[in-house]
């Protein structure tokens, strides 16, 4: 009877709900995307702009450089670096970075073979990353503007030498469907992306929570009265789905909380900076990501659920699930090489294989132009091997949820189930 | 007709059978008494009559229909290792069991408030498992297995760990059980429980029903082998009277002589009186304890 079915799965649920670790969890990992979220306009706001890095140099030394680098600031709208003159040596530039008059100071010494005097930025910290490149890119220009000064070229040559190179990448679309701009592109990577590691710690997650579950169960014994109370199978189903709800709404707090605050005013300007936009995002995507998502959920619960039911002690859990958490990460790492790769050959082969397929079809359809029996040809394996997991890994739960003592080899099971008749 | 029915019953776990032809019947309102050392098959034939594995020879009957979801809402299992969820509260893991076993969420409750009532602990109704102690937890777990009132109840070690005041207090609950038409399946290790409550028993031994029938009848075939005798005083010369094997003094008075047979019981009350007044004498019948490990004892050999 599905009462029964239902009856496991709102047990699930609200337990699930219920529990400190899984509302803690929620609560921290939306703050932790709140933040994210906000991260650009706070980065904005934090970051350079306003605040230019005082930067010394010692009066009088190398003049011609320093005014182009003056030069070159003024120019700039939001200039990241301002120059500050100190009289003296090397001495009293140390000085001044020490009460932190100045972020730090150049020093420069001559270079005979170049020509160009080289300069060093003496800063507290190695790792000045901005304010040293940005200085690398001035002094680049100065010493350009220095040559092509010397070589006497005409302020049109100049201009003509300093635009950059343009090349523009178009996707070259050979079926019906419309060739997708850059725009989306980067909207689909980034997609792919989220959706590659949402699968894969909704695997990880919610298939741990399964076995971990399961093994408690046989743990404590309850399973004992369980199995005289309600066949294995929907015992299985209903947790596996009970546990899938609650996955899917912690998923759904988590995403409204992010895109929630991508929404925000304050947020709107520093996403267009950044070139995202969320209405970009390819609808058909959005379907083929809730599918493979849904897919590869299942197919990796049952596996769960069955090394779940053959272990008898918690402690002995981690080890067996061990060969799952290998394939989830091989999956999710060829996945993460298909990124930048798409149509290698590697991919094109792991994406019939139905562990990886959830990951690997969905990258190739955001990424890349499959054919549409390439998708389909993937997507019948997936299902049939989801059917034919779920019906092998219910057999192995009916008999392994009765069998105590040390973990079964597979021989055993075997043999358990002729003797169970399943 | 009888609640249960057990009939020729085999079961093999590869090359070892671990249940060889048993049958029996348990009647309405009646205890019956499954005994057996450890490792004898009783665990599996409790498994079998709850429909968690299948016998491959033989059948179960239950009302007289065989097994299927309806026969499994009226079984009650008290399994021999506790277990409940220990992070859970009472009232919702029994609820929840109560209503995978059919049961509406209202009457679940209900019952359970019932039950709780009863075993004087309704304060127990929000605490979580863990919180409890290990007898109470027990009394939990009894009310898991007849929450949903049970035709047939199973019940594996039912009293082990539990105060001599639980222990009364859950016989007590049995036996009214029994009186409302519960047929009730009975597997301990604890022979004075048995003797107590049951009518009809099977002592199994390496998976054969080795004795089977009524605890008075069974104890018919055996010989009473047991005089005991007492007196103020001292008795000296037991052991010359005829047919007595053996003298074994009590540490508070008494003696308990081992005899051949009944008939010289008479004589040993005569060699007795013949000393001075005696304040006890008994020839003993067997106890259950007696006969199993006699019967599972010399199976052994």
């Amino acid at each position: 009877m599905n009462s029964s079915l239902w009856t496991v799965m709102a047990f699930t649920i609200r337990n699930k709900i219920r529990s400190k670790a899984f509302i803690i969890m929620t609560i921290i990992l939306a703050v932790l995307l709140v933040v994210a979220g906000n991260l650009p306009y706070l980065i904005d706001k934090l970051g350079g702009g306003d605040k230019a890095t005082k930067v010394g140099y010692a009066e009088g030394q190398q003049p011609q450089i320093v005014q182009g680098l003056k030069d070159y600031y003024g120019q700039l709208p939001k200039p990241d670096v301002k120059l500050v003159s100190i009289a003296g040596s090397e001495e009293q530039l140390k000085g001044a970075l020490e009460k932190g008059d100045i972020g730090g100071y150049l020093t420069f010494a001559e270079d005979k073979e170049t020509g160009f005097p080289k300069a060093t930025y003496n800063a507290k910290s190695a790792f000045s990353g901005g304010t040293s490149s940005s200085l690398t890119a001035a002094l680049q220009k100065i010493k350009t503007d220095r040559i092509i000064k010397d070589a006497g070229m005409t302020e049109e040559q100049k201009k003509q030498l300093s635009t950059p190179v343009s090349l523009d990448t178009q996707k070259v679309s050979f079926s019906n469907e419309k060739g997708k701009s850059e725009e989306e592109q980067g909207m689909a990577i980034g997609l792919t992306y989220a959706m590659i590691i949402l699968l894969f710690m909704g695997v990880m997650i919610s298939g741990q929570l399964i076995a971990t579950e399961i093994t408690a169960e046989k743990n404590s014994r309850v399973m004992e009265i369980l199995v005289t109370s309600v066949s294995p199978l929907k015992q299985m189903w209903g947790k596996i789905l009970g546990t899938f709800i609650v996955a899917m709404l912690q998923i759904v707090i988590l995403i409204g909380a992010l895109v929630i605050n991508l929404m925000m005013p304050q947020n709107a300007d520093s996403l267009a900076k950044f070139g995202i936009d969320l209405s970009t995002i390819d609808a058909t995507l959005v379907v083929y990501a809730i599918f493979f998502y849904l897919a590869g959920f299942f197919l990796y619960a049952t596996l769960f659920a069955a090394v779940g039911s053959i272990v008898s002690r918690t402690e002995d859990l981690g080890q067996a699930v061990l060969p799952i958490t290998m394939l989830t990460l091989v999956g999710f790492y060829i996945a993460m090489f298909g990124l930048t790769h798409p149509d290698h050959i590697l991919i094109q082969v792991c994406q019939y294989i139905p562990f990886f397929s959830p990951f690997l079809m969905f990258l190739r359809i955001g990424l890349s132009e499959p054919a549409w029996w390439e998708i389909a040809l993937s997507l019948v394996i997936l299902l049939a091997s989801i059917l034919g997991i779920g019906w092998l890994s219910a057999k192995i739960y009916r008999v392994g949820v009765l069998m105590y003592g040390k973990r079964p080899s597979m021989k055993e099971i075997v043999k358990a189930m002729k003797a169970y008749k399943v | 007709m009888s609640s249960l029915k057990v009939n020729r019953i085999i079961k093999n776990y590869g090359d070892k059978t671990a249940v060889n032809g048993l049958s029996f019947e348990v009647s309405e309102g009646e205890i019956y008494g499954l005994l057996g050392a450890n490792g004898a098959g009783k665990t599996t034939t409790m498994r079998m009559v709850l429909g968690l594995i299948l016998p491959d020879e033989g059948d179960i009957r239950y009302l007289g229909k065989p097994y299927g979801q309806e026969q499994l809402r009226m079984l009650g299992y008290l399994p021999e290792e506790r277990g409940m969820y220990p992070k859970i509260k009472v009232s919702d893991q029994i609820i929840y069991l109560a209503q995978l076993r059919g049961m509406s969420r209202k009457d679940a409750e209900q019952n359970l408030k019932r039950w709780l009532e009863k075993f004087q602990v309704p304060e127990y109704y929000n605490k979580k498992v863990e919180e409890l102690s290990k007898g109470n937890q027990q009394k939990i777990q009894f009310i898991a297995a007849v929450i949903h009132n049970p035709k047939i109840l199973i019940l594996d070690e039912a009293f082990s760990g539990l105060d001599p005041v639980n222990v009364e207090l859950l016989k007590t609950t049995v036996k009214e059980l029994r009186d409302a038409g519960t047929s009730i399946v009975f597997s301990t290790h604890r022979m004075e429980h048995v003797e107590e409550l049951c009518r009809n028993i099977t002592i199994m031994h390496k998976s054969n029903p080795v004795l089977q029938g009524s605890i008075k009848d069974i104890k018919k075939k055996f010989p009473q082998e047991r005089v005991v005798v007492a007196s103020d005083g001292d008795i000296t010369g037991l052991e010359s009277v005829a047919g007595v094997n053996g003298v074994f003094r009590h540490e508070h008075g008494g003696y308990e002589l081992k005899v051949s047979a009944p008939e010289a019981g008479q004589r040993i009350l005569q060699h007795a009186l013949s000393q001075g007044p005696i304040t006890r004498f008994e020839i003993m019948e067997p106890t259950l304890n007696e006969i199993f490990i006699k019967t599972v004892g010399e199976n052994h050999e």
